[in-house]
């Protein structure tokens, strides 16, 4: 046979369902506790010492998983250029600066508290940060979010269930300069001969 | 080879719409046509484009090789001078491609010859990989194909397996996809390629051409503020290392898809090269630099830009003098001159094979006719089968 065996029918269904572009920053996304499958049992935790204290024989693993939710914080947590637009999504006295490596100075959410997890049938933990919002017009109000914005459910510290690609890292997010710097030759050579075509620029 | 009229199978805009195929018809104007197909026998597929595209396609990427490491070819080539280095190190380093496609003229007997290497950008995939894939399902479950006709397109599962390849390497990493806006075809390509990818288990994030933006620290962003790490972009290199990023695209550490060295590839002075380097080969057309044509003995030829998209400014030149061209916005980095071989006709139809290539490996054909001897992109695809 000369072509394809089989083709999964389901995904390519489409009925008009381009992924849709996302607004800023922070985008909130459907709960990603899940009940079954590829998921795990986690801890969250406001600090080190509310880790250390249910976990006393683990007091390095608190120590490390902290600094890595920190870390995973600064590197892939939401952004914002103004301290208002900040504080808009997660309340007052939520907000800490974040200096880039340039200098400039930009707004990000304090870390609210972080999940700490086995991973399964190793002497290894994993981190990640959590952030919550004390504006009522948020919807992360009084929930936790993650770095790209799954919610987790209520603000509340203890076990939980989540899927595994909770600790998986994130896309780093950085401040963007410009936008705009690709693309300038096509609507240059588009601007010949008409405005619209089906065509774009394959061959 | 033969070219046979068929019934449209009864709902197929309905089911156009059920997977998401935006683009079939086109200013009013059929681009899908399935009131006709195309047969090929096992033997044409196999020994007159499969073997041959697999072998055209190594002797492009010598074309490559020779071309990274000579900067008297690599400017010959209109590659800006300030991404030599990174170019050829993409080559050298082994950066994995993804896909192209071969454009030949066949008409069912002799040797397929090659007009031009589509490596960078092509097009057609989706009514390749699974539209025509689909139709031949449907037309052999109604019973008005005969149950043992196949077709040469194994191309989607050969990009699923790429992917699959390519995942190692850019574990727990999104692949962002991008091209233009403004062009349902290629949203539609690119879809299709995160369909695949998806299959694949990747995750993938889209983003515009456009709206790709410069982060600080030298990185690409995303319309969320996310670094890109990992594009695929349906947007030609020729484009990219001229624009405003592009001093920017060595810092980054994007790993592109497809890598930079398809920007020789992808290139119309590949052509002349392949000529000089494989001379007299059954699968070429004789080939010329511009200041190469008054030794060469070259009558009849095709005149093409260096630089250009689906067929502009393209002219035919019989004894000379100038016979038929096509008008488009390109030419200014140079031409070249390619022997004038027309596409063979069926009916009034001028037929153009494309030969689709995954990982080096021949992946499946599309065939599109043209009213035209020189195929834009107002053609139609029309399906084919093998019987035979």
């Amino acid at each position: 046979m000369k072509r394809t065996k089989s083709i999964n029918l389901e995904r390519m269904r489409k009925v008009s369902k381009y992924s849709p572009v996302k607004p800023l920053t922070l985008v909130v996304a459907a709960s990603s506790l899940v009940a079954c499958g590829d998921s795990r049992e986690a801890a969250i935790y406001s600090n080190v010492e509310h880790c250390s204290q249910d976990n006393p024989s683990l007091t390095q693993e608190c120590k490390a998983a902290y600094q890595d939710a920190l870390a995973k914080s600064s590197k892939s947590g939401p952004k914002y250029t103004s301290k208002s637009s900040c504080v808009e999504e997660f309340g007052e006295n939520n907000c800490t600066v974040y200096h880039a490596s340039n200098g400039n100075n930009w707004f990000m959410p304090a870390m609210a508290g972080f999940m700490f997890s086995q991973v399964i049938g190793r002497n290894h933990y994993d981190s990640a940060p959590l952030y919550t919002s004390y504006s009522r017009r948020s919807p992360v109000y009084g929930q936790w979010s993650t770095v790209d914005g799954d919610l987790y459910g209520k603000r509340k510290y203890g076990n939980v269930r989540v899927g595994n690609n909770a600790f998986k890292s994130k896309p780093a997010v950085v401040k963007t300069m410009s936008r705009g710097g690709f693309g300038s030759t096509v609507s240059a050579k588009s601007s010949w001969g008409g405005s619209s075509s089906k065509s774009g620029w394959g061959g | 080879m033969l070219r046979c009229r068929t019934s449209e199978r009864l709902h197929w805009r309905k089911r156009a719409d059920e997977f998401g195929f935006k683009f079939h018809t086109l200013y009013d104007e059929p681009y899908w046509d399935e009131s006709v197909y195309y047969q090929f026998t096992l033997q044409q597929i196999e020994k007159h484009i499969e073997s041959p595209t697999e072998e055209l396609h190594q002797m492009c990427l010598a074309v490559v090789d020779k071309v990274v490491r000579d900067e008297q070819l690599m400017r010959k080539f209109c590659i800006p001078e300030h991404h030599w280095d990174w170019i050829a190190r993409s080559w050298k380093s082994g950066e994995k491609s993804l896909y192209s496609r071969l454009d030949l003229a066949y008409g069912g007997q002799g040797p397929a010859k090659l007009y031009e290497n589509n490596a960078d950008t092509p097009t057609s995939l989706y009514e390749t990989g699974f539209w025509q894939w689909l139709w031949l399902e449907d037309k052999v479950n109604s019973g008005d194909l005969m149950r043992n006709a196949d077709q040469f397109n194994s191309l989607q599962e050969k990009l699923v397996n790429r992917f699959l390849d390519m995942r190692h390497g850019h574990e727990g990493q999104v692949l962002h996809l991008a091209c233009c806006k403004d062009t349902e075809e290629d949203r539609g390509t690119v879809q299709y390629l995160e369909d695949c990818a998806n299959e694949a288990g990747i995750p993938t994030k889209f983003v515009y051409v456009e709206d790709i933006g410069q982060g600080e620290g030298d990185v690409y962003t995303d319309l969320d503020d996310q670094v890109i790490t990992w594009m695929f972009k349906l947007y030609p290199w020729e484009f990219m290392l001229r624009e405003e990023y592009s001093p920017m695209l060595e810092k980054a550490e994007v790993s592109w898809v497809e890598p930079p060295w398809k920007a020789i590839l992808s290139n119309k002075a590949l052509m002349p090269l392949l000529w000089k380097m494989f001379p007299n080969h059954p699968n070429l057309l004789a080939s010329y630099f511009e200041e190469d044509l008054p030794g060469s003995n070259l009558k009849n030829y095709v005149k093409k830009p260096i630089f250009a998209r689906e067929g502009a400014n393209v002219s035919i030149h019989i004894d000379g003098v100038e016979t038929e061209a096509s008008p488009g916005p390109y030419g200014d980095e140079g031409f070249i001159f390619q022997e004038y071989y027309p596409l063979p006709s069926f009916g009034d139809a001028y037929t153009l094979i494309g030969s689709w290539l995954v990982d080096d490996k021949a992946a499946g054909i599309s065939v599109r006719e043209d009213k035209c001897k020189i195929t834009q992109d107002l053609s139609r695809y029309v399906p084919h089968i093998i019987a035979g």
